[in-house]
């Protein structure tokens, strides 16, 4: 695998996780499903992993990046299956179901998968060769999935001082904490 | 509180995007640090499984 096609699969790779990203986002606007703590522990958890792909498609793929990349994941899916066993020993669910599944068995399947492509992908030792000059189609696509990814970050911190306050969450989050009326308790990380 | 590992991400992206990969990977690593103590902090129950 030459390191032009290893920084596209990366691209690809950094795609899907903004997408899964967005795709949360859209559930909580949309359909009002405010995340619970463990859901947004999982966010963070897609974009460790993530990073891990934007060092690659910023400084060139290397172990190190694929490591960060799985670590996040294995963080995340640890957050994952403690939701998914949570609910199963009190034998509730929380939020809305896709296809069958819950969010949270969604993001551990996810995880997997990213541990799993970031394992297949260190075997091809080739990429991590020097690089050529890069065509431009090829830097395009990694500029806008990081950049995506860092605003998706950003968006995240906001929403969940929104949700949140400073503080901890709320187990079963009722309303944006933020446009409560001691608003300024709220970002002391004090519920009024 | 919570919010706090996102905008640790968010540093390291942009350290990154400034070709400060030594400071992207620290903000990396303090912010799944984060994680794992807010995390901490929310599985505080014991789950009853009969495994």
């Amino acid at each position: 695998m030459t390191a032009n096609l290893s920084r596209l699969l990366n691209a690809l790779g950094l795609v899907a996780i903004d997408t899964v990203l967005v795709l949360a986002f859209a559930d909580q606007l949309w359909f009002r499903d405010l995340p619970c703590p463990l859901c947004i522990l999982q966010r963070v958890g897609f974009i460790a992993a993530g990073f891990g792909i934007a060092l690659n498609l910023m400084f060139g793929p290397r172990p190190s990046h694929y490591g960060l990349a799985i670590l996040g994941a294995v963080a995340g899916g640890v957050v994952s299956a403690r939701q998914i066993l949570l609910n199963i020993a009190h034998n509730s669910a929380y939020g809305n179901a896709v296809f069958g599944l819950h969010l949270y068995t969604w993001a551990l399947l996810l995880f997997a998968l990213i541990v799993v492509g970031s394992a297949i992908m260190l075997q091809f030792e080739q990429q991590f060769a020097a690089t050529d000059v890069l065509p431009s189609r090829l830097k395009v696509l990694p500029v806008l999935a990081v950049a995506l990814l860092a605003t998706l970050a950003l968006g995240n911190v906001i929403s969940t001082l929104a949700i949140c306050g400073a503080g901890l969450c709320p187990d079963n989050p009722a309303g944006y904490m933020i446009f409560n009326d001691n608003l300024s308790l709220t970002l002391l990380g004090k519920t009024p | 509180m919570m919010s706090l590992p996102f905008l640790l991400f968010a540093c390291g992206l942009a350290a990154a995007w400034t070709r400060q990969r030594g400071a992207a990977m620290g903000f990396w690593v303090a912010g799944v640090l984060v994680l794992l103590a807010l995390f901490r902090f929310h599985a505080t129950d014991v789950l009853n499984l009969g495994l």
